[in-house]
């Protein structure tokens, strides 16, 4: 009677859900409350937890709550720890939420909430929270290996290198675009730099009080450490106003590149305790707060979605990023849908903190949906600005002019629209001089973060507050990444460079690991510099680069899961990791063959290169190129992008020749393949 | 009759739990645990005070792979 009475909870709780989206996708009028959108992600998300993850668990993977967990078998009280499911949630989700899921649905808001909404929705329940789900039961079944251990003793050591090379590559390229988020974000702007600028010495002190005065009180001096942060944001203001101080602080991309450049340098060489742990903490807890803090303010504000279900450019024509909805919108929302980086986080502490096998499914498939809610989040956050703004601060100069009298005719044009005034006084509001060609997605989720946030607590001024909250929460937690993935990265060189000069391989030497760090900083350094100077923006070249890069490594990933199955002879669930492995190749293939070989000057490189060498070849200078210098640089850049997305390309398939060959051989043979390691029972395991 | 005691222990109890989960999310494992099991399985070994056992566990959290996300 009980399981009745759940089953038709369950099925009125789809129902409810379905009408939710039902009501999103019909819905033709003025605007349309952020609350069908909110409310149906939840009811989905609670039906594909219960049905969908729980089918995966107890079909497809089997896991077995009697079989002890390497977190049991190896317990040190330091690497491996049985720990509380709730808080290795909480560990994987703070790991795994990054930028990503922000910047994506920002950028795809140019054609629509619906076609973004139905992508994440559907790209998580099957692609992303599966992939993150069954690469955690893969390497808790072997010891807590990484993903390109896994991929070597599953399919082979000509596999293992590819993703590893992948890997890094993915690396180069996240480091760039994450960072040209914030020279985006950042440019011009004294308020948003001097506190981002603030949050360094903020953590050097936390750094040495941590160390000498109060040494291991984490808790307390990350308080501290959020109480200066909020003062800083105020002391902003302030610079920002005073004619002698914003100068100080204000910059172009150019210069501002240069400093992260050297910033993620000297961050990655110095002593971790120093300045990168201490930012860590810091922006980790505002991550944190922050979800937490837009996810009250969306359901008390409950804004109305300005934008448009479908808008003109699902055609390929938008102005923040060339290409058609399909494969474009796939690759622009990688992280918050499906995300390869987590198959390394997945394959990385998690899964020496599982205390048993069971909880894969909350921590694996649940905090992904968790990640696809911010995703949504974000959407929303880019749907409540009205159209006009939203493609004032997304579109390229070349697009809309330098000025808001040029800007709101070409959008007006393009039927969102929108006047000067307004565009002015939405600068005047949130405390900058412009908001015109800010692309990147940062500024733009701020100012649909500081419109929900300011219902919750209003006042004067209080919307520039906000806005500038929100630039430094991205920020921050960019710059984490910026420093951290350099660190890592740097690694990863040594590592490869120690296969031919042993000497550079050692991690304690401090002229290999300056070697290594300069190495890692110039790859990503290089393609952050020439997304600051590209004419377009930057981001129109690189996010689609980083979105087929991140959705390659989850090809890949998906590819090891399925193979993975077949030696575990399930081919009858293959399916469930076949089919998104299968989806996500089409997609990364499809859209790298149109950036290589398109003719498209707007989505190819290789036919954007030979307009620009064809004009060269006739002595023209085109616009919007001012020498014959910049136009050998285009026509350059041009090139080492196409190489690179074909590069990529060469990885995915190559992964797949070799992930089909172990398959089938797996296939052949009569007895289950895969390496797990030795079945041990949890009643046994403990003495 | 309200037991003071009981509910004191109560808060108590729970703001360490709190502690110890936000320790845990920024890397941080839990010492009273590491103790414990220092004791139970390895009572050889000597044990590291809680400064010390903070900047072990700070400087292997970056130093190798992992990393976070975009």
């Amino acid at each position: 009677m009980n399981s009745i009475v759940a089953r038709l909870g369950w099925l009125l709780l789809a129902a409810f859900g379905a009408f939710c989206l039902g009501t999103l996708a019909l819905h033709r009028g003025e605007s349309v409350n952020a609350f069908w959108l909110v409310a149906a992600t939840i009811s989905f998300f609670f039906v594909a937890y219960r049905f969908y993850g729980r089918f995966i668990a107890d079909n497809a993977l089997r896991l077995d709550a009697a079989r002890a967990t390497p977190a049991v078998l190896r317990n040190d009280g330091l690497d491996y720890v049985p720990t509380d499911r709730r808080v290795v949630f909480g560990h994987h989700f703070a790991a795994i939420a990054g930028a990503g899921p922000l910047v994506g649905p920002v950028l795809a808001a140019q054609m629509g909430y619906l076609p973004g909404t139905l992508w994440i929705l559907v790209g998580v329940i099957f692609a992303g929270a599966v992939q993150d789900f069954v690469i955690l039961f893969l390497s808790v079944r072997r010891d807590g290996r990484s993903l390109g251990e896994m991929v070597r003793s599953e399919i082979g050591a000509g596999a293992g290198v590819i993703a590893m090379i992948g890997v890094l590559a993915i690396m180069f390229i996240i480091l760039a675009v994450l960072a040209l988020v914030v020279v985006k974000a950042l440019a011009q702007s004294p308020w948003g730099t001097f506190t981002v600028a603030m949050t360094i010495p903020i953590a050097l002190v936390m750094g040495i009080y941590l160390r000498f005065l109060r040494p291991g009180r984490v808790l307390e001096v990350s308080a501290i450490g959020l109480v200066l942060l909020l003062l800083s944001i105020w002391l902003g203001g302030k610079v920002a106003a005073d004619p002698a101080w914003a100068p100080l602080f204000t910059h172009d991309g150019k210069t501002l590149a240069w400093m992260l450049i050297a910033y993620g340098f000297c961050a990655s060489v110095m002593p971790v305790w120093l300045l990168l742990a201490p930012r860590d903490y810091l922006s980790t807890f505002l991550k944190i707060g922050t979800v937490v803090l837009l996810a009250i303010g969306i359901v008390f504000a409950m804004p109305e979605l300005q934008m448009p279900a479908l808008t003109r450019f699902v055609d390929g024509s938008g102005p923040v990023f060339a290409g058609s909805l399909f494969p474009f919108l796939f690759i622009t929302i990688a992280c918050g849908a499906v995300s390869g980086w987590h198959s390394l986080i997945a394959s990385g502490t998690t899964p020496k903190l599982l205390a048993n096998e069971k909880d894969a499914r909350l921590v694996g498939y649940g905090a992904m949906l968790v990640e696809a809610f911010v995703a949504i989040m974000a959407l929303i956050a880019a749907c409540v600005l009205q159209p006009g703004v939203y493609f004032a601060m997304n579109a390229p100069a070349a697009l809309i002019g330098t000025s808001v009298e040029t800007a709101a005719q070409a959008i007006s044009q393009w039927g969102f629209v929108i006047t000067p005034e307004a565009l002015a006084q939405t600068a005047r509001d949130i405390g900058e001089t412009t908001i015109l060609s800010r692309a990147g997605g940062a500024p733009t989720l701020a100012v649909g973060m500081a419109q929900i946030l300011h219902r919750l607590l209003a006042g004067d001024g209080m919307l520039a507050f906000w806005y500038h909250y929100a630039i430094l929460f991205e920020a921050l937690f960019i710059l984490t990444t910026v420093d951290a993935g350099t660190r890592v990265g740097r690694f990863m060189i040594q590592e490869l460079a120690g296969l031919a000069v042993p000497a550079l391989g050692r991690t304690e030497s401090w002229i290999a690991n300056v070697i290594a760090t300069a190495l890692c900083v110039a790859c990503w350094g290089w393609f952050l510099y020439q997304g600051v100077v590209d004419p377009l923006g930057g981001i129109n070249t690189l996010w689609p680069l980083f979105g087929i890069a991140n959705q390659m490594l989850a090809a890949i990933a998906l590819t090891l899961a399925s193979v993975c199955l077949v030696k575990m002879k399930r081919e009858k669930y293959l399916w469930v990791v076949l089919a998104p492995a299968v989806w996500l190749v089409v997609c990364t293939l499809t859209a790298g063959w149109q950036k290589v070989f398109s003719n498209d000057v707007a989505i190819s490189f290789m036919a954007h290169a030979r307009k620009f060498s064809a004009a060269l070849a006739q002595d023209q200078v085109l616009a919007p190129a001012k020498s014959f210098v910049e136009m050998q640089r285009i026509v350059r850049n041009d090139h080492v992008d196409a190489a690179l997305a074909a590069f990529f390309m060469m990885l995915v398939v190559a992964m797949l020749v070799f992930g089909a060959k172990a398959a089938l051989a797996a296939r052949r043979s009569n007895t289950v393949t895969a390496r797990e390691a030795p079945y041990v029972a949890l009643a046994e395991a403990h003495p | 009759m309200i037991n003071l005691a009981r509910w004191k222990a109560i808060l108590q109890k729970t703001c360490r739990d709190c502690a110890t989960y936000t320790r845990r999310i920024i890397g941080i494992p839990d010492y009273d645990a590491y103790v414990a099991h220092l004791r139970e399985r390895h009572p050889d070994r000597p044990i590291p005070n809680r400064a010390a056992f903070f900047a072990e566990r700070q400087r292997a959290r970056y130093s190798g792979g992992g990393g976070r996300c975009c």
